[in-house]
Parts: structure tokens; C-alpha cells; sequence
């Protein structure tokens, strides 16, 4: 029998001067035992639909259609029906563990209470049940952690206990919203087998929220696929993943850049927020194959084969990298195909833009008493005309990095050199003219622009504190913005009235303005949604892909890394484990750490073809003695690792900073 | 039960928000007429004793009767407004001049100019606005100039406080980054992103501590510390009156209070309806 | 043991801050206008008889030998003696203090409770009737002038009704009270004095009123808002869409919740009835600590300006300390 069956389902939010058709139309069913992914990008209705299973739906919502659990509509349910399905029926795992636990309640009492509530177990025995529960979702010593207080937990861990809690009240199908968003590669992993077991093991139903279709698809027996509020393609995973039907499917999968190397293509335009169900499909007018048919009537979901449907009027068939499929919109050149960027020219051969020479940066914590080393020792260099992409999990110090180079954060050691000048050695007017030489693009577009300041104030501001008079400022405004693809309509608003993608093309066009030697790209498109995050891609290959200008590229995705840069730096707690050429770093990694990264990272395609290594722990679980930072992490190991500091020495054509770096190879084979 | 999901409809915030605006401006607005015309709205001068009528009762030639001294009530009430509003809002806006500024560049500069700022406002904290206005004004004595200085002294501490605080955390967001990384000055930076961005409470703040000033006002002269006698002042009038009371005779010190909660009550709505405003396009 | 280093470490922390109040106040009530002789010896007094009153108090030596005297004086618990009344400065206050305390603490006691309720209440009403009327009535209670509202509640309470006894001391002397601390409704449950009892309890009933009437605001909108926001919170929504319920959700999730923040606010309010009962107490003839200080600033009588500005520094310090540690209990992510 049908767990969990949506038929139907529209739901429209009207709020004052604003109506909004949040799902239209959307069928969907999870039987026990099977896992259900459901994704697409923000805005498609994926949270929506989560909340209108357990019946939290916002103020003013109206709904039509039904949402059957076990036979009964929960859309009908009255207060105590809801109350009693809720938790026992279908129970989430949200989004933000952190916030999604009660701050003053320890996490113990916060399982008692829905042990007890849903179990009809006492206290006391609850409690042991508990313990058991945070021991099988892999907390270690969990009577200590019965104890604790949510904001004493990492990351990892609060997931952990926020899976515990949902299951914790027995339910048929366990819901997961974004349940992996801000973790690290290792840990994403676990948690997603997490809910496999869940359902292997007990038979619970799972549905798993995602924007990111390639890390979920490996666990997921079916995939649903959302668009504007409407279901546009729903099927297996390998077929879905692989094969898709639907354009929008295959834009989706296209726009996400993968660690084999394969080419990014963007898809022009933005999700529409529909405030009406659509009458027509809503992905033509972004659509490649669109015809007169699609922009007047509404897609039905039509059956390819067992289980899979797309609802297209044109539905594609055949592997998703069919190069020989027509129109592709816009295809971000690959690494070294500009003719301009020197791909094996070695620094020092052309004219650096940026030499840092052996940086640390200490934040002296504000009480005093040791404080937090965020790089110890990095030396690197960028040419004119250079893409250096720094890659490392978060904490590792990219952040940190990205503020020596231009000069906001002081180094309390070593040098920092901007167009030949150290930055150090100035002050005043000529500190701040040697600034602007180098830009900024921030990881967060709208926060990264001043709230009460317009576009044309935000792009002009370099060319301003340069003293540029303004006729000149709004001309050469006009062709920075011309060169984002922007329309000149947009110099007038304000950061909150522009999308995400309108930002961060204002954040890259104000980079631009003052012609500078160095741009860095801090995470830029880390904030933005899958398609946007392919268009922005785009627009910033072809900006850095000026000769007289280099780039750095710092993201913890190694895919995007690869995409298109000639370098590449692996950072790992504030040391450069290995530094090469992109595609022998990719291909060929000599650090265990980059090994390890590669294994983990999720792929459509190919993915990483050397051996797997993985990490034996935790990054908060280890703790750094003397010696290589990485040894007590690292599989390979041995206790002279734990004594000696590792130096960079050539491994292939990299730096690779690990003794054992030759010996790796033939240690995996054992 | 409420909605069990504590999820709300943001109209009706936005709705009462603005309810509450605009009964506020309505009666800070009749204040303001009050003010203005209150010499053609009486027919006794606010300091003119009528030899015939001493606590006479409402009614005849007194619409609100006279106070023990002969002098019309509802004439005293009117021109009572002149200072009572005039004063506070001259305290105020002296005081978000004054403590912005300080807040501004403490907290903007940091160093030991915010450690000594810090130190002084921790002095002035050791102390409720109300007894440190209390004291500064019976040391300093009575007088409208004395009482604005008082009142701005006492406030300003919130607003340097407020205004610190506020851009310690501007200070930290990007686009303060990206315009000095544009090559922006110190001020430049201050000026043009720091300032603007870090008035925003201050707008909500100030009218309600208008009202506040008033009754500071009113306190005080009603303990005999603001301005001299015959001058008509709200508080002044209640003290006068309040030994009246204890003998049913309301109308020498009712009407004057309730005068000052109407016109405190329509700054408090004002700001309140302006911090609902805020608080509701925030969430 | 963690919350006693760090209450130990914040009363050092004070000493600067008291110490910064003691010099200043010193200083201020000299340099300022006022002479405390001229206001005893009345209008006939010569210039001789002045210089004699000068050097009777010591007034007559070298600044910084008054302030050593004073200091050193402090540290033995003596205050010095009063220049109006020639009584020892800390024997008066002592009586004074314990009827203020009485005042203000049952007030903000009371005001407490009724903003906790009253706030979540219409937190979990929120947007709907009951919840603006309360919201516009507590506006309005904040936006009345205590003394005035004082005599309103005189002129109904007593004057129009007689319900409550005249505004003028704190019990009837019928009753033959005993003095023990000041504070006449803990005196009299302490003496089992029946009667007294009921009569303090008639005396501060409508004092209390205004003051709550007045302090009630702030705490209310506070405890409000707080609570709308765990309402709106992902963990309260996480804690009922798992489908906990009723009186669990209430305690657990909602109300240690909304209360973190209302500790330091509540000293704040604290500090503003202070204030409040100078006025209220004058209203009321309360001979409370207000209306003593009052009368010493006034007259300038220095040593009792001196230590009633010290005490009330010490008192608001002090509860703002006792804010923090209570925040500390109530919040588990604050670290002392």
C-alpha cells in the first residue's frame, strides 16, 4: 500500500499585494522502504511541499487536492488529528539542525520529549531508548551528548541528532529538507546513508530534499524533479540522472560543473515566481526546443517508460553529454582555450600581479589567550593572465587568504606584493590607489553592496574614489554593465530589489570597472542557484580571461575549481598541501588530502579516476599535534608524520607537501 | 491555540503598523495646532489671574475652571504645550546629534577612543536616566535652557550606545569590505555607507523618547525643579494641583496630565506603529 | 562554582566604576552652585557664624583631605553625618531604604509576572484583537506620567470611592508596628502583626498599581516579541511539526525561550521605577528614600547627596549583575 500519495496538489500563498502560486498540479507518491529525492532549484516549491505533508503551511495559503498518508487526507485533518499525525506520521529533518533545535533544551530532553510523546515511553526509560537512537545514528559516547546543549554541537553531529530526533518518533516516512547543506563531502556521504539505512532497515519511506540532484541520486531509488511548482520529470535515479527527459532536467544537470572536467553549460533566464498555475509550460521561455505548442498549453506528464514520466511536449531522449545535441546556449570555455591565458607559462616568465611570500595570519582571540591561526606559511604567486583556483574545505583559511591579497587583513608575518608594490610598505592615498588594483567578489552579492547606495553608485564607486570625473564614471559604468549583459535599467535600483545573479554580475561589473591586475572571486557563486550559478560561471570565465589581468578563483568545490583555471592550490588548515597545474592536480593528485577530496566529491559522470582514499576522521574530531597537519586524519600515516613539519617538494609537475607522496600509489594497492 | 506552526500573516502587523501610525500623527498633529493657535483658542492669557474665581469650578466663564491662583486652567493646558513640546523635542534632537556622532566614530574608529567612550557611558549606566536627571537638574537649577541640556545629557548615552553598536556590526558586513577594497577613503566610507545604514534605529527611536523627555519634563517641574512658577508648565500644574485632589477637586490637576498622556501617547503610537514597520518588513 | 568566579570577577570589575562614582559625585555637589551652611543658618546668620558651622562639618579643610575622610570613612560603613539633621547619614537611609525596596520590588515582581503572561499570551494571539488591545493598553500605560496618575487613583481610590486608605504614610500607627527592616509588610509577617499586615498591604496597593501600570510596557513588548520570534523560529516549528504538544510545547519550547532576554531588560526597568517611585513616593508621602534624597540634593547636603548617589549606583549595578547571572541560567549559550 501507497505510503504517502500527493495528488493533485496546488497550493497559492496571497499575502498583502502579493500572490503566489507555490505548487501547482504536483503528484507524487513513496512507498515504504523506498527513498524519493526530491529537487530543482530554490523558489521551485520543494519546501512547500514538505510542509504541506506535515500541515505547517504559511499564513494566508490556500490548497487544493489531497495529500493521503495511510488513507487519510492530512489537508482535512482537524487540530487533533494533525497533532497526532504529526511526528508520528510523517516527521521532517530540517534544513538547519542548528537552528531547528531548541537552543535552551538539551538535545537529550529534546529526543525524551518526542520518545515520550509518540512512544507513550516514561522518562526514564525514554531515556535509555535515547541513548541507543544517538548511538545508532553514529554519535559517539552519547550519554555524554544526551547532556548537551545544541550550540556545543558540530555541524555533523547536530545532524546526526536532528535525523535521531525524527526518527525518534517512530514515523512511516521520514522527510529530509536539505538535510546535507553546509557540510563537508565525508560527511554528506554518511548522513545520506543515513536515511538509505533508514529505509533498508525499517521500512520507513523517505523523501529527500535537494537542490542538488548529482549528490542525491546515488541513494535515491526515484527521483522527482520541480519546477516553478510543478512536477517537470519524475523517475528512477540512474535514468533520471543520466538520461533526463525534460529540458529543464538536462539545463539543471548541465549547469553544474563536474569533477571530471566536462563543460558547464548555462541556461539563459531565471525560475519565474508564478502567481497564477501556469496555462502554459513554464520552462519554454528558457527552453531551447521550445515550439508555439509549448508557450500555449500546459505540459501534461506523459509516460516514457516504467516508472518515469516528463511532463514535455518534446521530451529528449539519449546520455546527457550528447555533445551533438543542437543548441547549446552558451558554453563556458574550458581552461586554456583562451588564447591569451597561458596555460603552462610558469610564473615568474611574465610579470606577476601577486607574490605572497610566506604569510601567517593569527586572529588573536578578544580575551586573550592563544587565538586562531588561519594561515601558517602560504607562498604563492599569480601571473597576468593567470586563473589560480584555491580549493579547501571550510576552516582551512581560503577566506583568510582572500582578505591578505587585498590588503584587508595584515599578515602578522611575511610579505604581500600587489602589481609589484608591497602593500605593507604604503599608506594613506597611495596604500588605498594601490588597492583598487586589486578587486574583490564576494561570496554573498547582495550583502556585498551597500543597502541604500544604487547600481550605478555600487559599480561606480572604484572609478569615484579614483577621482574620475563623472562623465567618464557613467561611460564607462555603461560598458562595464554592457560587458555583464546587464540592462542599463538596472542602474537605478537598490542591492534588495535585484536577484541574486543581478548582484553578483553588479559585484563582478564593479571588480571590473577600475581595470584592475587582480581579481579575486571569493566563493562567488556558492550563494546562487544551480542555473544562475552556471550563468555567473560564464561571465566570469570570460572576464578573466583578459591577458593582462589574473584571476584567483577560491571555492571548497572542486569541480567549479576545475572548470576553468590554469592552477590550482589545495589549502588544508592554513598550509598549501600541493600546488600544480590544473589537470595534474586533477588528474594525477599527489597529496593524500587531495586524494581524498577527489574520491569524495560527488559526480554526474566519470568522476575521480584514481583510487579512493579516505579520511579516518573528522575534521572536528581531530585534533592537530606538532608535525604534518593532516596525520591524524590521514590513512597513510606513520608516527614520523605526527613529528615532522611537511615542506612542499616537487611530486610530478606539482609541489605536493607529503614524504610519502611517491610511496602512496603502491600503499593503495595494498 | 494559536497557529500551530507560528506562522503569521505579515499583513496584520503591517495593517496595525500603520493604524498605529497614523492615529499617532493625527494627534501629534492637533498638538501641533494646539501649539500653534493657542493664544485664539482662550480667552484668558495663560498667566492672567482673574481676581474673582479662585479654584472655581468648570464652567461660565472657565471652561476648565481656575487653578488657586485665579489663572484659567484650560488656557494654561493649551500654552503648556508650547514648552513641554518645545523643550523635548529640542532634548532629543539634541541628544541623536550629539550621541550619534560620538557612537559614530567610537565605534567606527575603535581603539582607545572607544574604551574612554565606554568607560564614561559605564559611569553614566550606573545610573537610572530619571535620578541622574534628577540630580544634574537640582544641581544645576531650574530654566528651559538647563532642563534641554539636562534632557539631552541623559538621553544621549542611548543614542551614542545605540549608534556604536550598530556599526561594530556594520563595520563587519561586506559591502563595507568592498567599497574600502574599491579604494575609499576612511570618511569616504563612514560618510557615504557606514552613517546612512546605521540611523535606521535611531529613526524608530527617537519619537518615542520624545515622549519620554516629556514626561522627564514634567516629572522634574512637578518636584519643583523646572521652570519658575507662574509660567505655564504641565507638571508645574499637577503639583500645584495635587493637593486639591485629596479634597475632590479634580480640575486643577486632571486636565494638565491628561493633556501630557495624549500628546506622549501620540509620540508613543508613532513609534511604536514605526518599530512595528521595521520589525515586520524584517522578518 | 563558574557562576561564583564570575560574579566575583564582575564586583571587581565594579570597583572602578563606583570609584568613578564617588569622585565624581564629590566633586560635582562642591564645584556646583549651592552652599548646604547657607540653607541651615537661615537669613541672620553672620559670616562668623558660618565659618563656625564650616569648620563643625569640615568643610572648612583642603579638598583632598575632606575626600580622604569621606573614603576612608566609606570604608568603615560610615557615611558621615547629615548637615540638615545632624544624624549619622547611614542610620537615616537605613530607614529609608527598606519602604523604597518594598515599593519597587513588588512592583516589578508583579509587572513581571503580568508581562510574561499577558506577552506570550498575545504573542500566541498575535494579529488579532485581543492581542493589539493589549499591546495599545500597555502603550498607553507607559505613556502616563506616574505622579499623575498617582493623584487619578487618589482621587478614585479614596477621595471618590474610599476603598483605599489617604495617600499619606505606609501604615496605620494603630497598629503599633515594630521597625525591624523598613520594609512595614515584611516587618509586619515578620512580628506575626496581623492587622499591620492588612493595613500595608491597603497602603501599597494603589503606589503599586501606578508603578506597574507604568513599568509594565517595556516588559510586556519585549516578552512579546521574543516570543513571536520562537514562535516563528525553526526550532519551535521543528518541536511542533514533530508533534509535541500542548503544555510540553508551552514549557519546554516556548517559554525558557522567550525569557532569556527579559533578565537584562528587567534591571533596565529596574533602574526606571527608581526613578519612578521619586515621584510616586512624593505622591503617596511614603518618607521612602526617594523623598529623603530628593531633599539632600536640594538642600546640598553633601554627605547624604553623596551616599544616596552611591547607593543607588550600587543597587543598579548590582542588579544588573544579578540580571546577568540569571540570563546565564536561563540561556545556556551564554558563557561566564
Amino acid at each position: 500500500m501507497t505510503l504517502l500519495s500527493i495528488e493533485d496538489l496546488s497550493v497559492v500563498i496571497r499575502r498583502p499585494g502579493r500572490r503566489v502560486a507555490a505548487l501547482s498540479g504536483v503528484n507524487l507518491s513513496v512507498e515504504p522502504g523506498e527513498v524519493v529525492g526530491l529537487v530543482g532549484e530554490s523558489g521551485g516549491g520543494k519546501s512547500m511541499v514538505a510542509r504541506s505533508i506535515v500541515g505547517l503551511l504559511p499564513g494566508g495559503s490556500r490548497t487544493s487536492g489531497r495529500v493521503m498518508f495511510d488513507g487519510a487526507d492530512v489537508l482535512t485533518m482537524d487540530a487533533a488529528e494533525l497533532e497526532a499525525f504529526r511526528g508520528h506520521g510523517a516527521a521532517i529533518c530540517f534544513q538547519n539542525p542548528r537552528g531547528a533545535l531548541s537552543p535552551t533544551r538539551t538535545v537529550g530532553r529534546q529526543l525524551v520529549d518526542r520518545l515520550v510523546t509518540h512512544r507513550s515511553l516514561a522518562p526514564a526509560p525514554a531515556r535509555e531508548v535515547a541513548a541507543e537512537l544517538f548511538e545508532s545514528v553514529g554519535i559517539r559516547s552519547p550519554r555524554r551528548r544526551l547532556d548537551a546543549y545544541p550550540h556545543e554541537l558540530s555541524g555533523g553531529m547536530a545532524q546526526r541528532v536532528m535525523i535521531s530526533l525524527a526518527t525518534g518518533c517512530a514515523p512511516g516516512l521520514l522527510i529530509a529538507d536539505e538535510p546535507t547543506t553546509g557540510l563537508d563531502v565525508t560527511l554528506t556521504r554518511e548522513i545520506l546513508n543515513r536515511f538509505r539505512l533508514a529505509a533498508n532497515a525499517e521500512r520507513r519511506g523517505v523523501l529527500l530534499i535537494s537542490h542538488d540532484l548529482a549528490s542525491i541520486a546515488e541513494v535515491c531509488d526515484r527521483v522527482v524533479v520541480l519546477y516553478a511548482g510543478t512536477v517537470v520529470e519524475s523517475g528512477p535515479g540512474p535514468q533520471v540522472l543520466h538520461e533526463p527527459a525534460h529540458p529543464y532536467t538536462r539545463a539543471l544537470l548541465r549547469s553544474v560543473p563536474d569533477i571530471d572536467g566536462r563543460p558547464v553549460t548555462a541556461t539563459p533566464g531565471a525560475m519565474p515566481l508564478l502567481t497564477e498555475a501556469p496555462s502554459s509550460c513554464p520552462f519554454a521561455p528558457r527552453c531551447a526546443h521550445a515550439t508555439q505548442l509549448c508557450t500555449a498549453d500546459l505540459p501534461v506528464a506523459g509516460p516514457l517508460a516504467m516508472d518515469w514520466s516528463a511532463a514535455c511536449f518534446h521530451p529528449r531522449s539519449g546520455p546527457l553529454d550528447d555533445s551533438a545535441e543542437p543548441p547549446v546556449p552558451a558554453e563556458i570555455p574550458p581552461a586554456g582555450t583562451v588564447p591569451s591565458a597561458g596555460t603552462a607559462t610558469s610564473p615568474g616568465v611574465k610579470e606577476s600581479v601577486l607574490r605572497i611570500e610566506d604569510a601567517h595570519v593569527v586572529y588573536r582571540s578578544r580575551f586573550g589567550g592563544g587565538g586562531h591561526h588561519a594561515l601558517r606559511g602560504v607562498s604563492l604567486s599569480v601571473a597576468a593572465g593567470e586563473r589560480l583556483g584555491v580549493v579547501g574545505e571550510s576552516g582551512c583559511g581560503k577566506s583568510t587568504l582572500a582578505r591578505v591579497m587585498l590588503g584587508l587583513v595584515q599578515p602578522s608575518r611575511g610579505r604581500v606584493e600587489v602589481a609589484g608594490q608591497a602593500l605593507a610598505e604604503l599608506r594613506g592615498a597611495r596604500l588605498r590607489r594601490l588597492r583598487t588594483r586589486a578587486q574583490l567578489v564576494f561570496q554573498d552579492p547582495i550583502g556585498s553592496l551597500s543597502p541604500r547606495r544604487t547600481v550605478q553608485d555600487a559599480i561606480g564607486e572604484p572609478l569615484r574614489a579614483a577621482g574620475v570625473p563623472a562623465a567618464e564614471r557613467a561611460s564607462r559604468v555603461a560598458r562595464a554593465l554592457e560587458r555583464m549583459e546587464l540592462d542599463p535599467s538596472i542602474l537605478g535600483r537598490r542591492p534588495h530589489e535585484l536577484s541574486g545573479g543581478q548582484a553578483q554580475r553588479v559585484g563582478i561589473a564593479r571588480a571590473l570597472v577600475g581595470e584592475p591586475d587582480l581579481i579575486v572571486f571569493d566563493e562567488p557563486t556558492s550563494a546562487l542557484d544551480v542555473t544562475v550559478q552556471a550563468q555567473i560561471l560564464k561571465v566570469i570565465a570570460e572576464v578573466s580571461g583578459d591577458s593582462s589581468r589574473g584571476s584567483v578563483f577560491i571555492s571548497h568545490d572542486l569541480a567549479t575549481v576545475r572548470g576553468f583555471c590554469d592552477r590550482v592550490v589545495v589549502l588544508y588548515l592554513g598550509r598549501i598541501v600541493e600546488e600544480g597545474p590544473v589537470e595534474e592536480v586533477f588528474g594525477n593528485p599527489g597529496h593524500p588530502y587531495t586524494r581524498a577530496l577527489l574520491s569524495s566529491a560527488p559526480s554526474l559522470g566519470a568522476g575521480y579516476g584514481g583510487p579512493q582514499v579516505e579520511l579516518t576522521k573528522d575534521l572536528e574530531e581531530a585534533d592537530a599535534a606538532g608535525g604534518c597537519a593532516l596525520a591524524p586524519r590521514c590513512p597513510f600515516a606513520t608516527d614520523e608524520c605526527g613529528e615532522q613539519e611537511q615542506e612542499l617538494r616537487p611530486y610530478g609537475a606539482s609541489l605536493v607537501a607529503c614524504r610519502r607522496a611517491a610511496e602512496i600509489p603502491a600503499l593503495i594497492e595494498r | 491555540m494559536a497557529e500551530a506552526s507560528g506562522v503569521r500573516e505579515a499583513g496584520a502587523d503591517r495593517r496595525f503598523a500603520s493604524s498605529l501610525i497614523t492615529v499617532g500623527s493625527v494627534i501629534l498633529a492637533v498638538v501641533a495646532v494646539a501649539v500653534l493657535f493657542a493664544p485664539l483658542l482662550s480667552s484668558w492669557g495663560p498667566e492672567e489671574i482673574d481676581p474673582l474665581a479662585s479654584l472655581a469650578p468648570p464652567g461660565g466663564a472657565h471652561p476648565l475652571g481656575t487653578d488657586l491662583n485665579g489663572m484659567d486652567v484650560w488656557s494654561r493646558v493649551l500654552h503648556a504645550a508650547r514648552l513641554d513640546v518645545g523643550i523635548a523635542v529640542a532634548a532629543v534632537a539634541l541628544a541623536v546629534v550629539a550621541g550619534s556622532l560620538v557612537g559614530l566614530v567610537a565605534g567606527y574608529r575603535g581603539g582607545w577612543a572607544d574604551d574612554v567612550l565606554m568607560r564614561v557611558l559605564d559611569v553614566f549606566q550606573a545610573f537610572p536616566t530619571f535620578i541622574l536627571a534628577l540630580a544634574v537638574a537640582a544641581l544645576l537649577g531650574g530654566g528651559t535652557a538647563n532642563l534641554v541640556a539636562v534632557i539631552a545629557l541623559v538621553n544621549a548615552p542611548a543614542y551614542a550606545r545605540l549608534v556604536r553598536a550598530e556599526v561594530r556590526s556594520i563595520r563587519e558586513l561586506p559591502f563595507v569590505e568592498a567599497s574600502l577594497t574599491s579604494g575609499s577613503s576612511f570618511w569616504g566610507v563612514l560618510w557615504r555607507h557606514v552613517l546612512p545604514n546605521s540611523l535606521t534605529p535611531v529613526r524608530v527611536i527617537a519619537p518615542l523618547n520624545c515622549g519620554w523627555a516629556m514626561l522627564t519634563l514634567a516629572g522634574l517641574s512637578f518636584l519643583g525643579l523646572g521652570v519658575p512658577l507662574p509660567t505655564a508648565e504641565w507638571g508645574a500644574m499637577i503639583s500645584l494641583g495635587s493637593g486639591d485632589v485629596v479634597a475632590g477637586r479634580w480640575w486643577t490637576s486632571v486636565p494638565p496630565g491628561l493633556f501630557l498622556l495624549i500628546c506622549v501617547l501620540g509620540f508613543s503610537l508613532l513609534g511604536e506603529g514605526l518599530q512595528e514597520r521595521a520589525d515586520s518588513t524584517r522578518r | 562554582m563558574r557562576i561564583l568566579r564570575f560574579v566575583l570577577r564582575r564586583l571587581l570589575q565594579l570597583v572602578p566604576v563606583l570609584l568613578g562614582v564617588v569622585v565624581l559625585t564629590f566633586l560635582l555637589v562642591r564645584v556646583l552652585p549651592g552652599d548646604p551652611i547657607r540653607t541651615i543658618l537661615g537669613p541672620n546668620a553672620t559670616e562668623a557664624d558660618a565659618a563656625a558651622a564650616r569648620a563643625r562639618f569640615g568643610l572648612d579643610r583642603p579638598l583632598w583631605q575632606q575626600f580622604l575622610d569621606y573614603v576612608g570613612g566609606l570604608f568603615t560603613g560610615d557615611f558621615g553625618t547629615s548637615i540638615q539633621s545632624g544624624a549619622p547619614v547611614g542610620s537615616e537611609m537605613a530607614l529609608r531604604v527598606g519602604p523604597t525596596m518594598e515599593l519597587v520590588v513588588i512592583a516589578l515582581a508583579v509587572a513581571l509576572v503580568l508581562a510574561v503572561v499577558l506577552g506570550i499570551w498575545s504573542a500566541r494571539h498575535a494579529g488579532r484583537f485581543g492581542d493589539h488591545t493589549v499591546r495599545v493598553a500597555a502603550l498607553i500605560g507607559n505613556s502616563v506620567p506616574e505622579f499623575w496618575l498617582g493623584l487619578v487613583l487618589v482621587l478614585v481610590g479614596y477621595s471618590v470611592l474610599g476603598w483605599f486608605p489617604a495617600p499619606s504614610g505606609r501604615v496605620d500607627p494603630d497598629t503599633e508596628l515594630s521597625l525591624i527592616t523598613g520594609a512595614d509588610l515584611l516587618d509586619a509577617a515578620l512580628t506575626a502583626n496581623g492587622p499591620a499586615f492588612v493595613s500595608a498591604l491597603e497602603h501599597l496597593a494603589l503606589p503599586v498599581a501606578t508603578l506597574v501600570i507604568v513599568i509594565v510596557a517595556p516588559l510586556l513588548r519585549s516578552v512579546r516579541a521574543s516570543a513571536l520570534e520562537v514562535l516563528a523560529s525553526e526550532a519551535y516549528t521543528a518541536a511542533a511539526a514533530h508533534g509535541l504538544k500542548g503544555r510540553l510545547l508551552l514549557r519546554g519550547y516556548l517559554v525558557r525561550a522567550t525569557l532569556v532576554r527579559l533578565p537584562a531588560l528587567a534591571a533596565l526597568v529596574f533602574g526606571f521605577s527608581i526613578g519612578s517611585t521619586v515621584l510616586v513616593e512624593y505622591v503617596f508621602s511614603w518618607q521612602g528614600f526617594g523623598q529623603w534624597a530628593l531633599r539632600g540634593l536640594l538642600y546640598r547636603d553633601y554627605p547624604v547627596v553623596q551616599a544616596s548617589v552611591l547607593v543607588i549606583a550600587l543597587f543598579y549595578v548590582v542588579v544588573f549583575l544579578i540580571a546577568d547571572v540569571v540570563h546565564a541560567i536561563l540561556d545556556p549559550r551564554v558563557r561566564i
